[in-house]
């Protein structure tokens, strides 16, 4: 992760509530504690791996809403929602989040492209995982 | 089923089967009423629906075991007394034969008996309206002559209209609107037997009689 | 408010059915698969009892005349609103003059063949003897009494509040609760009064061998294929009450399963019964398809039931607080 994103996350764990900010992706794993006062960083991936990981790091990626299962395509059948260099509108559903007998949609929240997904079909995953990669199309946004 | 006890079988967990012993009489049908009225009020009973000495209890939730139930309908069996319904007579038109009547002539192969035998002794009882099933507003009626009797056909029709007057084994009915039929059609009659806007919304209930007047055979 | 663009015949409005008329010759209709369209109601915070349509044939196509939250349950028809893709067995909320296309059902890991389209509050149609459901051989109930026609419209209950919750959905119990011997789909089936008169071997046929549902199946019976069924002497009965899912053996020995729209009264041999908590399964059966039956008890039926009650009542509570 570059000095100047690290300073950017700061800033704005800073102006929230939050405690500790971990942030997991390819290429990327940092942990901020901010204490009320400041912003230390805890805990960070060795340099070397972040320098060729930093290209890597997903500019949108959609997250579980809830504690779930992750599948790549309804049960019904085996069509995955969301194929890498597939476009996908805002609002449309990526994959499932199977909860019970209950699924909600993993959602885009843009229009984008998929590069891909993040967990593999069937597991088991938590509050905020990361599951589906995504470019936005519009990158003024 | 022997021919002295009741038999009382499943379907499903739906309902519970009653079938009276011995053979097919009126009092044993005054005495399937009776039972009609007392198992009705029971809780687990949804509806209690006589057939041809027979009855339907249909389940509103079937018990986790059911010989609790099935010992309880022998008791009440063994204790009703036969209920003498008496309703009122309706009499009915009837074309027999023809395009109206297409298994006449199976059932003058089945009996040996000639059309003007069969259409005879079809139209001269005064029947009782046993029991309603089958479809809306249908009668089964009992006291048909056992000369004119002719089992069910082997493939059922597929469509037979309203209004068509039919033998199936030792039975006659007169169908309410067009469906597929087992039985065999003699002949056709005009009659609304049922209004799902009137209540009751049947036309005719058990205890209630029919009486068909011949008005034309066609050979 | 929906408006029906399909020509083709079939469709019905039906709910899970009418109860308490069998002493007038009515029998319940009501939905094939009562499981898909409860889950399609509950989806919506309807009554479970709610009126939907069934669509057996397909493609059927419908126009939204109003904005309106809808859920397909029951085969999955690779549906489209206004062109785009919907989820099977999902809330999807449509606006006034959108249309909606229901496909072929679609191959997959369920082969079913009947659909239900559930509107939030309920498809709007006159009450007869307790239910909405179409009769058909009495021609009333349902809308005025038979299939739904190209230019038929239909209106919604109205809701006293506003916006009703959609996009969530739920795994369809076929895959929740799977029920197949040897790779087909099967039903469990109690033994009926008849059972005993038939010989030794056509006993183990029924249960061993595959039945075919012929091209002569709908709403009345399911006709079968298959080794004919023979009874040890010609049996000749009285007219009684049947429910849906007797199964009875007419004397060419092919067996006929009484399905919603069934007379409620017969007078042919009976082998058995499909247990009510299977039914819908045997209702999503397409016509071609082949399945068994499984020898089952009084009280493994009860617990059948009872498990696709807990199945109803758990999904019921998972989307419950999903809508908050």
């Amino acid at each position: 992760m570059q000095i100047d994103q690290v300073e950017q996350l700061s800033q704005w764990l800073v102006a929230t509530d939050i405690a500790v900010l971990e942030l997991r992706g390819p290429g990327v794993q940092i942990r901020l504690r901010h204490d009320g006062a400041r912003v230390e960083q805890i805990e960070e991936v060795a340099p070397a791996a972040v320098e060729t990981m930093s290209a890597q790091v997903p500019r949108l990626v959609a997250a579980a809403s809830s504690v779930g299962v992750f599948l790549h395509s309804h049960p019904l059948n085996d069509a995955p929602l969301a194929r890498p260099g597939a476009s996908v509108r805002a609002g449309q559903a990526l994959g499932l989040l199977q909860i019970g007998a209950l699924l909600l949609p993993v959602t885009a929240t843009k229009d984008a492209t998929v590069i891909g997904a993040l967990v593999a079909d069937g597991e088991a995953v938590g509050f905020g995982t990361p599951l589906v990669e995504l470019e936005p199309l519009d990158e003024a946004l | 089923m022997n021919a002295d006890t009741p038999s009382i079988s499943e379907l499903g967990t739906s309902a519970l089967l009653f079938e009276a012993p011995g053979d097919m009489t009126l009092r044993a049908q005054q005495r399937i009423w009776a039972l009609a009225k007392e198992v009705a009020r029971w809780t687990e009973v949804r509806e209690a629906v006589p057939g041809m000495n027979n009855l339907l209890v249909s389940l509103a939730r079937p018990p986790i075991h059911c010989a609790d139930l099935e010992a309880r309908l022998h008791a009440a069996w063994d204790a009703v007394e036969a209920l003498a319904l008496k309703g009122r007579l309706v009499e009915l038109p009837v074309v027999y034969g023809g395009e109206h009547g297409p298994h006449l002539a199976d059932v003058v192969a089945h009996t040996g008996l000639s059309v003007d035998e069969i259409v005879e002794r079809h139209s001269a009882p005064v029947y009782t309206v046993y029991a309603l099933g089958s479809h809306p507003g249908y009668c089964y009626l009992g006291g048909m002559d056992p000369r004119i009797a002719t089992p069910r056909r082997k493939v059922p029709v597929l469509s037979i209209p309203g209004g068509a007057v039919s033998i199936g084994g030792s039975q006659t009915g007169v169908s309410a609107s067009d469906g597929p039929s087992g039985w065999n059609t003699i002949g056709s009659t005009t009659m609304h037997f049922f209004d799902p806007t009137q209540d009751p919304p049947a036309l005719l209930q058990p205890g209630d009689s029919i009486r068909f007047r011949v008005e034309k055979v066609i050979r | 408010m929906i408006e029906i663009l399909s020509a083709s015949a079939l469709a019905t409005v039906q709910d899970l059915g009418r109860i308490g008329a069998l002493q007038w010759g009515v029998g319940t209709s009501g939905a094939m698969d009562p499981l898909a369209l409860a889950a399609g109601n509950l989806l919506l915070g309807n009554d479970e009892g709610a009126a939907a349509i069934e669509v057996p044939v397909f493609p059927f196509d419908v126009r939204f005349t109003g904005d309106c939250a809808f859920a397909l349950t029951g085969a999955d028809c690779a549906a489209r609103l206004d062109g785009t893709p919907l989820l099977p067995w999902w809330t999807h909320r449509a606006r006034a003059g959108q249309t909606l296309q229901l496909g072929l059902p679609q191959p997959g890991h369920w082969r079913a063949s009947r659909a239900y389209l559930c509107v939030a509050g309920g498809i709007d149609v006159p009450e007869v003897l307790g239910s909405r459901s179409t009769q058909l051989r009495g021609a009333f109930g349902g809308h005025e009494g038979r299939a739904l026609r190209q230019g038929d419209r239909l209106g919604t209950v109205a809701l006293g509040h506003e916006q009703v919750a959609t996009g969530f959905g739920l795994v369809p119990p076929a895959l929740a609760l799977p029920l197949q011997v040897d790779g087909v789909a099967a039903m469990r089936v109690l033994p009926a009064a008849e059972y005993a008169l038939f010989t030794d071997t056509s006993q183990q046929v029924f249960w061993r061998e595959e039945w075919k549902i012929t091209a002569q199946s709908d709403r009345y019976g399911y006709r079968l294929a298959g080794t004919p069924l023979e009874p040890k002497a010609a049996i000749e009965m009285r007219s009684h009450g049947i429910v849906p899912g007797v199964i009875q053996v007419p004397s060419g020995g092919q067996p006929i399963v009484q399905m919603r729209d069934a007379q409620p009264s017969g007078g042919y041999p009976k082998i058995g019964t499909v247990i009510e908590a299977d039914l819908w399964r045997l209702g999503q059966a397409p016509i071609g398809s082949r399945i068994r039956f499984i020898e089952t008890s009084w009280e493994e039926a009860v617990a059948a039931l009872e498990q696709s009650r807990r199945w109803l009542a758990e999904a019921r509570r998972l989307v419950n607080l999903q809508r908050g």
